[in-house]
């Protein structure tokens, strides 16, 4: 019983001593942090910026601004190209931190050269932060290039679409609600069955045009058959008129050659008569 | 009878801190209480944690997982300093700060950077050493060392090493049992277990290593810390199954 006493204390010692020495500052949103480092995908940095502008928000309604939480929006910004909020974002950074301004002029000299001297800060109340993160999540669509399906994966509970952009050629997966699951599963058998019509009609057309291909390699054949038979016809008929004309020719000249004979032996005759 | 349960009770507390050994702050880290840094730049990971060879697909998730593991070091060690009043910039900022710096991380330790004052309003510098991990079959362990560096004497202002041992609840099988803490990290962050398990240490790693470092200058506690006893230069950490961490002495363990 005693021991058990002594324990309890001893507990209790150990816990508050450990308590004392406790303590975590929470602030940067670490988890999405560690997606965009390890994946470094558009999705994850899309995730990171909302991440960041919640972040803000709270830490601005609270009044406990983490050091680096504008700077660090300001590069996510600077990331997915949206450089006049980022820039705005950095300079607020240094108006809440006037010790990282060295910091964040290299970061824009790196980032956004054309904007090192722009150093007009964001008015970063709740509100504007508000609307920036909106903005990021709408910004998915309106970046360009847009990114395009590439592949349809269904699963047994939810469906990924995977999204290539072709600006570096990162994919990724997006997790869909059931509507938009139905959605997007309707489209790919409207799709499919367009394509299988489309092979279908594709062979149809083939095999009417190989049949109509054969009548018209017939027709041409008889075409020409008859042509030929026309030709041999014309042939035999010039022939023919040819054989007419010299029999014509050998009469005539049968009949001068008999006239001329006629002639001389008339002229003979009148000779031995004188 | 009473007497001796007092002396108990007043030895008690006595004991405990005594647990806590060092010097006290404003001795051991008298060049920071001199020099007052308030700017502090977490210089990225050195990892020479040795990975293992690629033979099959485990492999590669063991060193995944030491990644990730690696990244959260990094990701927690601006936490203890923030909140013991010095300004970091966060992960992405300082990655491209990194990407502007020219020298290796062993030339930014051993050679001159006082320019880093004089470009970018840096007092000190972070370096943090991954040393090893080991694993046995109900205990993992980190072997890591932290160094700061001033940015005005390129003096070392800050020097631990320090040994993190997680015990682990195992099943009948010998298979490690997660505790609640973990399983809530790993769905958190969308990871594995044993990732979850590895980044939770090395956080709370992070969370006992740096809290020691005394308050910034602009602090509120920055004066009233300065008698209290500091931990040693080499320390272990034991983060028991229950959760709790008891922080032990080199030499004593």
């Amino acid at each position: 019983m005693k021991n058990n006493g002594y324990i309890r204390i001893l507990i209790v010692a150990a816990t508050l001593l450990l308590a004392a020495c406790s303590g975590q500052y929470v602030g940067m949103p670490r988890a999405e942090v560690l997606d965009y480092q390890n994946g470094g995908t558009y999705g994850s940095l899309y995730n990171l910026a909302a991440a960041y502008a919640e972040s803000i928000n709270s830490a601005v309604k609270q009044d406990t601004l983490h050091p680096g939480l504008y700077a660090e929006y300001g590069v996510t910004l600077a990331l997915m190209g949206h450089n006049g909020e980022a820039c705005r974002m950095l300079n607020s950074e240094v108006r809440a931190f006037p010790q990282s301004r060295h910091m964040v002029r290299r970061i824009k000299e790196r980032l956004l050269p054309t904007m090192v001297d722009d150093t007009i800060a964001s008015p970063a109340d709740t509100a504007d932060i508000l609307k920036l993160e909106s903005w990021a999540y709408d910004s998915i669509t309106a970046l360009k290039p847009l990114p395009r399906i590439v592949a349809v994966i269904d699963s047994t509970d939810s469906v990924s679409i995977r999204l290539q952009t072709p600006v570096d050629s990162v994919e990724y997966p997006v997790r869909l609600t059931a509507n938009q699951k139905r959605e997007i599963l309707a489209q790919e058998q409207a799709k499919e069955e367009a394509r299988l019509k489309f092979v279908e009609d594709s062979i149809a057309a083939a095999k009417q045009a190989k049949i109509d291909a054969r009548k018209q390699a017939k027709l041409d054949k008889q075409k020409a058959k008859k042509e030929q038979q026309k030709a041999k016809k014309q042939a035999e008929k010039e022939k023919k008129r040819a054989a007419k004309e010299k029999a014509k020719q050998r009469e005539a000249e049968k009949q001068r050659k008999a006239a001329e004979r006629k002639a001389q032996q008339e002229a003979a005759r009148k000779n031995k008569k004188s | 009878m009473k007497r001796r349960q007092t002396l108990f009770l007043i030895l008690l507390p006595l004991a405990l801190l005594a647990g806590c050994k060092g010097e006290k702050r404003i001795a051991k880290y008298s060049e920071i209480y001199n020099e007052r840094p308030s700017t502090v730049y977490v210089a990225p990971i050195n990892d020479i944690s040795p990975r293992r060879a690629f033979r099959e697909t485990a492999d590669s998730v063991y060193n995944a997982s030491l990644n990730t593991a690696a990244r959260q070091l990094y990701l927690t060690a601006t936490d203890p300093l923030t909140s013991h009043g010095y300004y970091t910039m966060g992960p992405l900022a300082s990655a491209q700060l990194a990407a502007t710096e020219s020298r290796t991380g062993k030339q930014l330790r051993n050679e001159n950077i006082n320019d880093l004052y004089t470009d970018l309003g840096i007092d000190a510098v972070l370096f943090i050493d991954l040393i090893s991990w080991s694993q046995t079959s109900s205990s993992w362990s980190v072997e890591a060392e932290y160094v700061m560096r001033s940015t005005h004497s390129g003096t070392e202002v800050f020097h631990v090493h320090v040994n993190t041992t997680k015990y682990l609840h195992t099943d009948f099988k010998g298979n490690p049992k997660p505790l609640k803490e973990d399983l809530d990290f790993a769905k958190k962050y969308g990871c594995d277990l044993e990732t979850a398990q590895r980044c939770r240490m090395v956080e709370i790693m992070n969370q006992y290593v740096l809290r020691d470092i005394p308050s910034g200058s602009r602090a509120r506690k920055y004066s009233a810390e300065q008698y209290v006893n500091s931990h040693p230069e080499y320390f272990r950490l034991r983060i028991h199954r229950d959760g709790s961490v008891e922080l032990l002495s080199a030499i004593t363990d």
